[in-house]
């Protein structure tokens, strides 16, 4: 009995401890309640709908099992859209990634004007999908800024409606993507370089290291993990933001040449009344999301 | 959905945002100016390599500045130049064509009404979290934090359904209500994380001197965590004033409740060739957040690194 009795107080001391947290984490309720109730329900819900069959947000829906994925598997529109996602990705995510590290090495050594560089790339931050996309619609238009500077180069062989071109629309999206996403690594690439002792690059200059090796052997590899994340960022941006910059500049034309994947659970559920379809590609571009996340994760673990 | 990769998407940029915001010693910066000036040719490349992209980052921007300013005879025939007459009817025809005035009172009052909601939701769950060692306050966190992973464009359909299902289908409010929860995974990490760093002296002296709960979060918490909320405020205000799809679907094609990023595309379908009157809109959308940026810049850049938590 004695021997139990330190025990004893130390659990009745540890209860009273866990009731008194549980009170005080009662402040956090709210915003748990917030975040489960409109994220994270509807998130679930999604898996739900997708195997229903429902034409439209007021219509009945019925069961309809694995359906809506077997359908999936036989539509050529989604194989359209799923190349033109893997497309985009591939074309993006390197550029982007690449090009915004090297920028970031550039800016970080302050050269001249690297003020202003900086200054200017945060306007793409402040741009909305929607200003984004209109911004856009002039560059690319038939007598927009493209179109405009061929022909003061008397290029004009090379001038075409860029977005209702079959063979030009996804590489305007695809621009459209990666001027947009570059300026904010590179910004974010800066801040982490920053944060390396200036000590680090003095002593490889000393060794004979060019400021290529530099980049590359020494930069590279100690932002080797924040460089993961700005490309998780990227492509999860690229995955799902692209709906926007296509329903606004193409409407996922000319025909299906613009379709994207998120592009796709937008249109299907607004636009064809497919809900339960629509949200069949939405798991689906979920899944990719999770699993290309654990993928760049893995690809750039740190190494030393 | 392992917990591992939340992780690092929350050290990472975590770190980063601490040394951004710490001060960069003078010393290191004079040592490494001029370091570009001292290596062979090569330097050319990475100048004109830049300067090339500063280039083509600023086109589309410059072209839309200017074109704000012209007649639309002027934009096609010199689309380049800024020494054509200069005119502001672009933006009388921007406010009156897409009811832009409505429109941005709209996004005020969404942007504002969210951003209070946020602010009040997520300080206080902050300030328990950061107090809290135990391991349900842990679990509480990582909860959060899986918020980071979740986009919010996959769940549209289903958000749509809570709209109706709040019979708040059509209404701004129901973006007030919902915007918040969007945020709430950064707002909340973030607060957190600055509310750890406030001494426990300067807690158990307030206490001593008789002060409870609230009256600690208020005196003590908020004040010391100032820098931060600055810091989600801005992101918050961007995200929610920026907001594009959910604002779409929910309010609905009613010009009289449609936000300002709803009500811009309207100007490029009803005047498919006159860039000048779209132009105009889309500077009149972005003033706020400009503005916001002029005023924070240096805030601002933090702000950015916070967002990498979210993307």
């Amino acid at each position: 009995m004695t021997a139990l009795s330190p025990d004893l107080v130390a659990r009745r001391r540890s209860a009273k401890r866990r009731r008194g947290e549980l009170l005080q984490l009662s402040a956090t309720l709210p915003a748990l309640l917030w975040f489960l109730v409109f994220t994270l329900g509807p998130l679930i819900s999604l898996f739900y709908f997708s195997t229903v069959n429902w034409r439209g947000l007021i219509a009945p829906r019925t069961p309809a099992g694995a359906d809506n994925f077997v359908r999936l598997l036989n539509d050529p529109i989604v194989w359209l859209a799923t190349g033109n996602t893997i497309l985009q990705l591939v074309v993006t995510l390197p550029i982007v990634v690449v090009g915004a590290f090297m920028i970031a090495y550039y800016l970080n050594l302050k050269p001249r004007g690297h003020r202003f560089v900086r200054a200017l790339m945060f306007t793409p931050v402040l741009l909305s999908a929607s200003a984004l996309a209109m911004v856009f619609i002039g560059v690319f238009a038939p007598k927009g800024m493209i179109n405009g500077f061929l022909e003061i180069l008397s290029l004009e062989e090379f001038a075409r409606p860029w977005l209702a071109n079959g063979d030009s629309a996804m590489l305007s999206i695809i621009i459209v993507t990666i001027w947009c996403s570059m300026s904010v690594s590179a910004i974010m690439l800066a801040a982490r370089l920053n944060s390396i002792d200036a000590s680090v690059f003095e002593a490889a200059e000393i060794d004979g290291c060019g400021h290529f090796r530099r980049m590359w052997s020494i930069a590279w590899p100690m932002c080797r993990e924040f460089v993961g994340v700005v490309t998780m960022l990227q492509f999860l941006w690229t995955l799902f933001s692209s709906a926007a910059v296509v329903l606004l500049l193409t409407k996922g034309g000319p025909g299906n040449a613009t379709a994207t994947l998120s592009f796709l659970v937008y249109d299907f559920a607004f636009n064809q009344s497919k809900v339960g379809y629509s949200q069949a590609v939405a798991v689906v571009l979920f899944i990719v999301g999770v699993v290309g996340i654990l993928v760049i994760r893995r690809a750039f673990r740190q190494k030393y | 959905m392992g917990n591992a990769p939340m992780t690092t998407t929350l050290d990472a940029p975590a770190t980063a945002l601490a040394a951004a915001s710490a001060p960069r010693p003078p010393a290191r910066r004079r040592r490494r100016s001029g370091v570009l000036a001292r290596t062979g040719p090569s330097k050319y490349f990475a100048h004109a390599g830049v300067w090339l992209y500063v280039i083509l980052l600023a086109a589309p921007l410059y072209y839309l500045l200017i074109s704000a300013f012209k007649r639309n005879t002027d934009i096609f025939n010199q689309p380049f130049s800024p020494f054509t007459p200069l005119t502001l009817d672009n933006f009388g025809l921007a406010f009156s064509q897409a009811s832009l005035g409505t429109a941005l009172l709209n996004s005020a009052y969404i942007t504002i009404g969210a951003e209070v909601l946020t602010l009040l939701l997520a300080v206080p769950a902050a300030f328990a979290l950061a107090r809290s060692k135990g391991a349900i306050g842990r679990v509480v966190e990582r909860v959060f934090a899986l918020g980071f992973l979740i986009p919010g464009f996959a769940a549209l359909v289903p958000t749509v359904l809570l709209s109706i299902a709040m019979h708040l289908f059509h209404t701004r409010e129901f973006l007030i209500l919902f915007l918040p929860a969007s945020a709430m995974p950064l707002t909340v990490i973030l607060l957190t994380q600055a509310m750890r760093a406030v001494p426990a002296e300067l807690e158990e002296s307030a206490l001593l001197d008789g002060a409870g709960p609230i009256r600690v979060l208020w005196s003590v918490y908020v004040p010391l965590a100032i820098p931060t909320l600055t810091v989600v405020a801005i992101l918050n205000f961007l995200s929610f004033w920026n907001e594009y799809f959910f604002s779409l679907v929910i309010i609905g094609p009613e010009a009289s409740l449609r936000t300002a990023q709803v009500a811009l595309p309207t100007l490029s379908i009803a005047n498919a060739a006159q860039y000048g009157v779209l132009a105009a809109g889309i500077l009149i959308t972005l003033i706020p957040a400009y503005l916001v940026y002029a005023v924070f810049a240096e805030k601002m850049e933090n702000a950015v690194l916070a967002g990498a938590l979210k993307g």
